[in-house]
C-alpha cells in the first residue's frame, strides 16, 4: 500500500462514521467496557449546573452574572430548546424567543449543516432598552433583560433595536384560532382552546391568562433565561432539554462554576462583537 | 367643483376607512402584514409622512406670521391649519400603531426622558398646543405681542420633531440604511419640502380667487418645492451611493431592495417618476407654476412621492435580515421579511387620509382661513 493510500485509509479509521461501523464489533472488548463505566460514573453537566444554580441564588442578585454558553459544535440541530421554551412560557404563534437558525454549507457532495440556537443575548450594553419611553424595558439587577407586561406600550422601538432579532411582538394569535370545533366530548377548537388560553404561563413569576387585549397581547416579548425557573432554583428550560448537552448556564461571578471554565477558553465567541453590545451568551467553536 | 371633490374623496376614503378602524379595534393587529422583524410597515410610514408635513406647515406659516413676508401674507393661518390637520392625521396613524393604544399616558407621567420617543410625544404635544394657541391668535388677535414669540417657540419645535424622526432611525447603530448621521438633519428638509407641496395644493385648490398675490405665491413655492426636491434628490444620491461604495452587506442589500428590489416600482414609478419627475417639469414653466389647478395637482403629486419615500426609507432596512438564517429559522404568523401593507392597513391609511383632506376641507371653510385679513373672516 502506497503512503497516500495509507494516509486516505487512515483518515477514514479516523472519521466518526467508520467509527460507528465498528463500534458493535468492539462491544465486548473489556477494555471499551471499562471506559464505557467511566463515562457513565462521570456527573451530568446538568447536575453540576442545577448545584451551582443553587449555590448562586445564595448570593445577592447584584453579586450574580447570569450568563449562557452554547458549544456549536454539540448542537445536532434538534430544535428541542426551542419547543421547550416555547411549552414552558406558553407561547402562542408567531413568538419565539429560541429559534435555531439552520444553515447550509458548502456544494454537494461536500455538505453540512450549521446549527446556531439564538436565545436573547442579553447584552451588557443593550440597544433595547434606552429607546424605551416608558422603562417597560430594562436590565434587572441579575443583569437579565426583562420586559415589564403591564407598563409596555407595543411601540416595538425595542424590536427595532435589537441587532439580533430577539423579539418578537404578540399579536394575539393562539394555535386554536380558526380550527373546526368538534363534538363537546371530542376536542375541537373550543375544548383545544380552552386549554391554551385558560391555562396561565408564570413568565417573571406572573400568572398570566390569556384574554383577548390584555398583556401579554400586544406587547414586545423576548427570552428572559426563564428567571421564573432560576428562582426556583431550576434551570432554564432550554438547557435541560438539550439532548447532545450543548448548552451551558450558571454564574459567571462563580470561579468554580462550569460556565466560567467554558468562557474561559479560547474558542470562545460572541455574535456581532463589533457592536459592542457585550452579550452574555457565549459560542464555542 | 374642486371642493365637492374634496368632500367626495374625503367621504369615500374615510368610508373605507372605518372597516380598517373597526378591524382595527376588534382584532388588534391580527390581520397587519408587518411582523416581529418588518417590525413598522405603512402607519408609522404614513405618520412620518403626516408629521412631516405637519413641520414643514408650520415652517411655511412663519414666512407670514414671524417673519412678515409680504407675498405670503394671508397664508400663515391656513398653513397653521393644514399643520394641525396633519398633525392629528400622524398622532392617529402612530397611535394605532401601537399594541396598547390607551397606554400611552405613560408617557407623560410614567416616562423614559432619555429615549427619543418620549422626547418626541413630548414634542408633539408641545408643538400640538403651540399651534392651536398660534391660529387662535393669528385667526383673533392678529396683532397679539404674543403671536412672535410663539411662532418662534414653534418654529424651533418643528425643527426638533422632524429632525427627531431622522434621530429615531438613525441610532439604530445595527441597521446601516437607517444608521445615517445626517438623518436628522435631512428629515427637516423633507418636512420644509412637504410643507411648500401641501402649500401648493392648498392655495392652488382653495386660495381666494381675487388674491391678487396667488399667482406669485405659487410661483414662489413652486421654485422652492423644486430646489428642496433636487436637495431631497442629492441627499438621497449621497446616502444611496455611500452605501453602495462602502458595500456594507445589510446596507447594499436595503439599497438594492429600493432600486432593484421588491420595491423598485414604488421608487421608479411612484416616487421618481409620478411623485417627482412630473411635478419638475411642470413647476419649473411659470405658465404651469401659476395656475393654480396645475400647481395644486403637482403639489399632490409631490406629497404622494414624499408619502412613497416615506415608506421606501421604513421597509428596506427592515426587510434585510440581523441574521441571514433568521429567514427560514422559526415559522408562524408575522415571522417574515417580506411586506406588503395588508387590505387592513391601507383602509386605515386611507381613513386616516380621508379625516386628514375632511378637516382641512371643512375647518379652511368654516374658519374663513383663506382671507386676507382676519376682519374679513
Amino acid at each position: 500500500m502506497s503512503e497516500p493510500q495509507e494516509a486516505a485509509l487512515l483518515s477514514k479509521v479516523a472519521s466518526e462514521v467508520f467509527a460507528g461501523i465498528i463500534a458493535p464489533a468492539l462491544e465486548n472488548a473489556p477494555h471499551i467496557q471499562a471506559a464505557e463505566h467511566d463515562v457513565l460514573a462521570k456527573e451530568d453537566v446538568l447536575v453540576r449546573m442545577e448545584r451551582e444554580l443553587k449555590r448562586a441564588l445564595q448570593k445577592t442578585p447584584a453579586e450574580r452574572r447570569w450568563v449562557m454558553v452554547i458549544d456549536l459544535r454539540r448542537c445536532i440541530g434538534c430544535h428541542a430548546c426551542t419547543i421547550a421554551c416555547v411549552a414552558e412560557n406558553k407561547l402562542p404563534p408567531g413568538v419565539v424567543y429560541r429559534p435555531v437558525l439552520t444553515e447550509e454549507l458548502g456544494k454537494y457532495p461536500h455538505v453540512t449543516y450549521r446549527f446556531l440556537p439564538k436565545p436573547c443575548m442579553q447584552c451588557e450594553n443593550a440597544p433595547c432598552t434606552p429607546v424605551c419611553p416608558v422603562h417597560a424595558t430594562y436590565t434587572n439587577e441579575e443583569g437579565v433583560i426583562v420586559v415589564d407586561y403591564d407598563q409596555c406600550i407595543g411601540c416595538r422601538a425595542c424590536i427595532s433595536a435589537c441587532p439580533y432579532a430577539s423579539r418578537t411582538f404578540d399579536f394575539g394569535i393562539n394555535y386554536t384560532d380558526k380550527t373546526v370545533d368538534g363534538l363537546p366530548m371530542m376536542l375541537g377548537s373550543s375544548q383545544a382552546g380552552k386549554y391554551e388560553t385558560a391555562g396561565a404561563a408564570f413568565e417573571y413569576g406572573e400568572r398570566r391568562e390569556r384574554k383577548k387585549e390584555e398583556s401579554p397581547i400586544g406587547n414586545v416579548r423576548k427570552c428572559h433565561f426563564c428567571l421564573h425557573r432560576i428562582k426556583e432554583g431550576i434551570l432554564p428550560a432550554c438547557t435541560t432539554t438539550c439532548i447532545g448537552r450543548a448548552t451551558f448556564f450558571g454564574d459567571a461571578n462563580d470561579p468554580d462554576s462550569l460556565v466560567s471554565e467554558l468562557i474561559a477558553k479560547p474558542n470562545v465567541m460572541r455574535l456581532k462583537e463589533d457592536l459592542g453590545t457585550e452579550p452574555r451568551v457565549y459560542y464555542l467553536v | 367643483m374642486i371642493k365637492k371633490l374634496a368632500y367626495l374623496v374625503g367621504g369615500v376614503t374615510l368610508l373605507f376607512g372605518l372597516w380598517g378602524f373597526y378591524d382595527r379595534f376588534a382584532h388588534g393587529h391580527q390581520n397587519a402584514n408587518y411582523g416581529s422583524y418588518v417590525v413598522w410597515g405603512l402607519w408609522v410610514a404614513m405618520y412620518l409622512f403626516f408629521a412631516g408635513v405637519a413641520a414643514g406647515g408650520f415652517m411655511i406659516a412663519t414666512l407670514d406670521l414671524l417673519f412678515n413676508i409680504k407675498i405670503f401674507k394671508g397664508t400663515g393661518r391656513v398653513a397653521l391649519w393644514g399643520s394641525l390637520v396633519c398633525l392629528v392625521a400622524a398622532l392617529i396613524s402612530i397611535g394605532l400603531d401601537n399594541g396598547h393604544l390607551f397606554r400611552v399616558w405613560k408617557v407623560y407621567l410614567q416616562g423614559n426622558p432619555f429615549s427619543l420617543l418620549f422626547q418626541m410625544v413630548w414634542g408633539y404635544t408641545l408643538f400640538g398646543i403651540i399651534s392651536v394657541l398660534a391660529l387662535v391668535l393669528a385667526t383673533r388677535q392678529p396683532d397679539s405681542r404674543w403671536l412672535k414669540p410663539l411662532m418662534v417657540v414653534g418654529l424651533v419645535l418643528s425643527f426638533f420633531i422632524s429632525g427627531a424622526v431622522g434621530a429615531l432611525l438613525g441610532v439604530n447603530a445595527s441597521r446601516p440604511f437607517w444608521h445615517v448621521g445626517l438623518f436628522p438633519v435631512q428629515f427637516p428638509v423633507f418636512s420644509l419640502a412637504s410643507g411648500a407641496a401641501m402649500m401648493l395644493a392648498a392655495i392652488g385648490f382653495f386660495g381666494r380667487k381675487d388674491d391678487e398675490n396667488r399667482a406669485q405665491q405659487l410661483w414662489v413655492l413652486s421654485i422652492a418645492s423644486v430646489v428642496l426636491l433636487v436637495v431631497k434628490f442629492y441627499f438621497m444620491w449621497a446616502d444611496y451611493s455611500q452605501s453602495m461604495y462602502g458595500n456594507v452587506p445589510m446596507n447594499v442589500q436595503a439599497v438594492r431592495q429600493v432600486l432593484f428590489g421588491e420595491y423598485w416600482w414604488a421608487f421608479w414609478i411612484m416616487q421618481v417618476l409620478i411623485g417627482s419627475l412630473i411635478p419638475l417639469f411642470f413647476l419649473v414653466q411659470r405658465k404651469y407654476a401659476t395656475h393654480n389647478h396645475w400647481a395644486a395637482w403637482m403639489g399632490i403629486l409631490l406629497l404622494s412621492g414624499y408619502a412613497v419615500a416615506r415608506g421606501l426609507i421604513i421597509f428596506p432596512a427592515l426587510t434585510v435580515p440581523e441574521l441571514e438564517a433568521l429567514v427560514h429559522a422559526f415559522s408562524g404568523p408575522h415571522l417574515t421579511f417580506n411586506y406588503f401593507p395588508s387590505l387592513m392597513e391601507w383602509a386605515v391609511t386611507s381613513g386616516t387620509i380621508g379625516i386628514a383632506i375632511l378637516g382641512f376641507v371643512i375647518g379652511s371653510e368654516k374658519l374663513n382661513l383663506f382671507s386676507t385679513t382676519p376682519k374679513e373672516a
